[in-house]
C-alpha cells in the first residue's frame, strides 16, 4: 500500500508540472492570438497603443473565464482515468 | 565525420527508445498453457531490471524469490515461459495485483496435446533464456482459435498518445523560443546597442530596458 501512495505523490508532482506547463503555453498561445487579430485590422491601424493594451487585456480577462482554461485541470483527470481503468481490466476482468 | 557521428547517435536513440517500447507495450499469443507452477528463482545483477522491484506485493527479497511460472506451448510446437509478478504501481504501468488470481485461472485453463484449448496471453517482456528473464504475464482468456487475430489496441493508443506528446513538447519549446527567448535576447541587444551609440539619452533606454523585463497584464 506504502507503494500506492508514493506512486500518487510521484504522479502528483509530475502532472502538477505539467499543468503548469500547459497553462503558461496556453495563455500564450492566446495572447499571440490577440495580439495578431488587432495588428492585422486595417481599422485599428491609427489606434493608440493603450487601445491596443486595453483590447489584449480584456482578451486575457475573457480567458481567464473560459471554459478552455479551466479543461486544462484535465491534465490530472485523464491520467488518473486511465490508472483506475488499467487497474480494473488488468485485476478484475 | 560529424554527420557520421550524428546519424549513429541518432539511429542508436531510435533502438533505444523501439525496444524501450517493445519491451512495455502489451502482446498477446495464442497458446496452450501446458504447466503452471512456483520455483525458487535466484535474482543476479545482470537481470534484476527484467524482474518486479523488491517492494511489490510478489517479491518478497531481491536476491532469491518464489515465482509463478506458466508454461505454454505455441500451435507450431515452440514454446513460451511467462513469469506472473505483480508489477507495484511505478513501471511498467500495469498496475497489477492479482498474480495469484492469474494463477488459478492460467492453472484453470491448463490442457494437453490431444485435446488443446487455446488461450490469449496478454504479456509485456522478453524471454532471453541467456539473462534468465521471463515475459510478465498480465491476463489469460480462451481464444477462439489457434488462429485468432488480436487487434492490439492498447499498443495503437499508447503510441499515437505518444506521438501527439512529442508534437506538443514541439510546439511548447518553439512557442516558448519564440515569445519568451528571442524577445529577451533581442532587449539584450538593443541595450548593447545603446551603450554603444553612448550618452545620448541613456537613462531612456535604461529605463526601457527594465520596463521590458516587467511582467505585461
Amino acid at each position: 500500500m506504502i507503494g500506492l501512495l508514493r506512486a500518487a505523490v510521484l504522479a502528483f508532482v509530475l502532472l502538477t508540472v505539467v499543468y503548469v506547463i500547459v497553462s503558461i503555453y496556453s495563455r500564450s498561445v492566446r495572447r499571440e492570438k490577440l495580439e495578431k487579430a488587432w495588428d492585422s485590422d486595417p481599422e485599428k491601424l491609427g489606434a493608440e497603443s493603450s487601445e491596443r493594451d486595453a483590447y489584449i487585456r480584456a482578451g486575457m480577462e475573457a480567458y481567464r473565464n473560459s471554459l478552455r482554461r479551466k479543461l486544462i485541470v484535465l491534465v490530472y483527470i485523464i491520467p488518473m482515468a486511465v490508472v483506475l481503468a488499467t487497474a480494473y481490466v488488468v485485476n478484475h476482468q | 565525420m560529424w554527420t557520421k557521428t550524428k546519424w549513429t547517435l541518432r539511429i542508436l536513440a531510435a533502438l533505444f527508445v523501439l525496444g524501450f517500447l517493445h519491451y512495455t507495450l502489451p502482446q498477446h499469443d495464442i497458446v496452450k498453457i501446458t504447466g503452471t507452477y512456483n520455483r525458487l528463482t535466484t535474482i543476479g545483477s545482470s537481470n534484476a531490471w527484467a524482474y518486479a522491484s523488491p517492494d511489490t506485493g510478489t517479491a518478497e527479497s531481491s536476491t532469491t524469490r518464489d515465482i509463478r511460472f506458466i508454461e505454454t506451448a505455441y500451435s507450431d510446437g515452440s514454446v513460451m515461459v511467462y513469469r506472473n509478478e505483480d508489477t507495484g504501481w511505478i513501471w511498467p504501468p500495469y498496475f497489477k495485483y492479482d498474480s495469484s488470481n492469474l494463477q488459478a485461472e492460467a492453472g484453470n485453463l491448463k490442457s494437453d496435446a490431444a485435446n488443446p484449448k487455446w488461450v490469449v496471453v496478454t504479456h509485456y517482456g522478453w524471454r532471453l533464456p541467456i539473462l534468465s528473464i521471463y515475459p510478465n504475464a498480465v491476463s489469460v482468456r480462451e481464444a477462439a482459435g489457434p488462429d485468432e487475430r488480436v487487434i492490439p489496441y492498447v499498443s495503437i493508443v499508447v503510441i499515437v498518445f505518444l506521438i501527439f506528446a512529442v508534437v506538443m513538447i514541439r510546439r511548447i519549446w518553439a512557442q516558448f523560443w519564440e515569445r519568451t527567448l528571442e524577445p529577451a535576447a533581442a532587449g539584450v541587444e538593443e541595450t548593447w546597442d545603446g551603450v554603444e551609440a553612448k550618452a545620448t539619452g541613456a537613462m531612456a533606454r535604461l529605463k526601457a530596458w527594465i520596463k521590458s523585463w516587467r511582467r505585461k497584464a
